[in-house]
């Protein structure tokens, strides 16, 4: 295998179940996902349907209860730098100016100083961010601090990259650029990405293929293809081939988190009330 | 301590064309004239010397007059006659001994007590085994007061000298250690999961994420325990020392020489004072990042 097409990612007929007995949980169900190396693939569906789970396998913080997921041919037992994640919460260290934040992973790796430094400042300054190296995390914006999570993520070299709603916390206008600033490095770098969101938007901007889960069990529902060209630019978000997609999407999502309120409603034992709403109350949800 | 971030907003370089709405590209601290720089500091002063001198003519007035309802200032020493016993000690050797030895004592036990209780905390907080074979034994022991060791320590130890340092230990030992577990488990786990997926083996994780991470809680136990480490240090010394500020306070309870109670007792508040604010520094230097968390501070 050559170093041009590593970062396959291959998760086979994953299953998670929480907990036993009248607490067990399915959360997931029978999943099988692949991402290409190079491929930047978004996961998207209701919340609650184990999207985070998924991924959370994917970087070896958990173990699925059933099937196998490796990278390039290799089973993912734990956590390693060969997967970069880049968490919905802040998880920069505080203790760690910007560029310490950004060198850490070189650092564990045993990378020497000035090397670490010429990387980190070159990255930095690819994000525009060069300016704050000096920072703590806490003087920054919440916009920035991703930022610089993606960064040091990038930092230690991974094959593939992991986010999970990365951007979840931001407001939507900061969250709008920030899906340029990706879709632009990602451009550069050309990583496998494994990408969660609920925004149906931000997923068809950034993706090339899109799977959609169903609500709890989580299953894949639909696998599509997103044929916007390359490289994406924000023009792109009123197109019509965009907006279709969108609207495809949405009508998939809704369905699936009609089901998913309507199991939690009837849990609830108010009966058929799940229906009543109709689709415009769950449309203002969404 | 007031901070204003005051941000300057303008487009910082960027290779990128895009940059985040409203970002600063560079913040800095700007001066807000009514309550920082030279006036904040007089106030400070001013709020200080009204705080030490209320207490102090509250004590001259009291036996200025010799006031007598139920608190009884009849043998209460003036300020002046601490002063004048001040002055007397100040060109003899013996009492510059007795601070020495005091804080020869305080530095030896709570150097012990840092190591083993900041190195015990961070394994008990992160490895369970750990934790379940050590914290019921820990557990059954703290309750014990370090005055409550001085019989026992004195029979262990083969020296006072060493049984005093093994008491101001005891006092220091467990707000440290217990402060250093609190710590680990209300670390955020995040920056646990972040350190493994850059690559941190357990060692690393522990020297470069659950450390540093822990260090404001390790900072906290070291200003409680030097704060018991003096309480438990004064009692064994006046139980069963030979030098030391709290052995002088008990020898003047003895000779019924007044103003010497009340030299002892001010030089203890200076010297744990100074040893709480030796700790206060050593924590703003080790953690500057600190200063950018707001909390509740008003």
């Amino acid at each position: 295998m050559t170093e041009a097409d590593k970062g396959r990612i291959d998760c086979r007929n994953i299953g998670v179940v929480f907990g036993s007995g009248d607490a067990r949980t399915e959360a997931v169900k029978e999943v099988s996902i692949t991402v290409e190396p190079h491929e930047f693939v978004s996961l998207i569906g209701p919340s609650g349907c184990g999207k985070s789970s998924l991924l959370s396998i994917v970087a070896g913080f958990s173990k699925p209860t059933r099937g196998t997921c490796t990278l390039d041919g290799v089973p993912i037992k734990k956590p390693g730098a060969e997967r970069g994640v880049v968490f919905q919460q802040y998880s920069l260290f505080p203790w760690l100016r910007v560029r310490a934040n950004v060198e850490f992973g070189l650092k564990m790796a045993g990378v020497s100083r000035s090397k670490r430094e010429g990387t980190a400042r070159t990255l930095l300054g690819l994000a525009g961010l060069l300016a704050f190296e000096n920072h703590y995390p806490d003087q920054l914006s919440g916009g920035m601090k991703q930022r610089i999570g993606i960064v040091r993520a990038l930092a230690a070299n991974p094959q593939v990259l992991l986010m999970d709603e990365p951007f979840g916390a931001l407001d939507t206008q900061t969250r709008t650029v920030m899906q340029e600033i990706l879709t632009n490095m990602w451009q550069r770098f050309r990583l496998s990405v494994l990408f969660i969101t609920h925004d149906i938007e931000e997923a068809v901007f950034l993706s090339d293929r899109i799977y959609v889960m169903t609500a709890r069990p989580g299953r894949i529902k639909a696998e599509i293809r997103v044929p916007l060209p390359r490289p994406r630019t924000a023009a792109m978000f009123g197109t019509p081939e965009f907006t279709e997609l969108v609207h495809r999407l949405k009508g998939l999502i809704r369905e699936e988190s009609l089901a998913a309120m309507g199991s939690e409603l009837d849990a609830g034992g108010v009966e058929g009330f799940s229906m009543e709403m109709g689709p415009n109350g769950v449309e203002q949800l969404l | 301590m007031e901070r204003s971030l005051e941000m300057e907003i303008k487009r910082g370089p960027s290779a990128l064309p895009v940059q985040c709405p409203g970002e600063p590209s560079t913040r800095r601290r700007m001066k807000v004239p009514s309550l920082s720089g030279a006036p904040a500091i007089v106030g400070r002063i001013l709020f200080a010397v009204v705080s030490i001198a209320v207490p102090i003519v509250l004590w001259y007035l009291g036996t200025r007059y010799r006031v007598q309802f139920y608190i009884r200032f009849q043998n209460v020493p003036t300020p002046l006659d601490v002063f004048h016993e001040a002055v007397r000690v100040a060109v003899s050797n013996a009492f510059g001994a007795n601070i020495v030895n005091s804080l020869r004592r305080i530095f030896v036990g709570f150097f012990i007590a840092l190591v083993a209780g900041v190195g015990l905390g961070l394994l008990i907080g992160r490895y369970r085994v750990v934790n379940q074979l050590l914290m019921p034994a820990i557990e059954v022991l703290r309750p014990i007061p370090a005055i409550a060791w001085v019989p026992m320590a004195i029979m262990l130890w083969p020296t006072t000298e060493s049984s005093i340092v093994f008491i101001t230990f005891i006092g220091a030992f467990y707000p440290i250690l217990l402060n250093a577990v609190g710590g680990v488990q209300s670390l955020d786990g995040v920056l646990l999961r972040a350190g493994r997926c850059l690559g941190a083996s357990e060692a690393q994780l522990f020297w470069h994420v659950i450390l540093p991470g822990v260090l404001p809680g390790i900072f906290t136990g070291l200003a409680v325990g030097m704060g018991v480490a003096w309480v438990s240090l004064i009692a064994a010394e006046m139980i069963s020392g030979q030098y030391g500020v709290g052995y002088y306070t008990w020898e003047a309870y003895s000779l019924v020489d007044y103003p010497a109670i009340v030299l002892g007792m001010i030089t203890i508040g200076a010297l744990g004072l100074l040893c709480s604010g030796a700790i206060r520094l050593a924590g703003q230097l080790s953690m500057p990042w600190l200063a950018y968390v707001n909390g509740a501070r008003k």
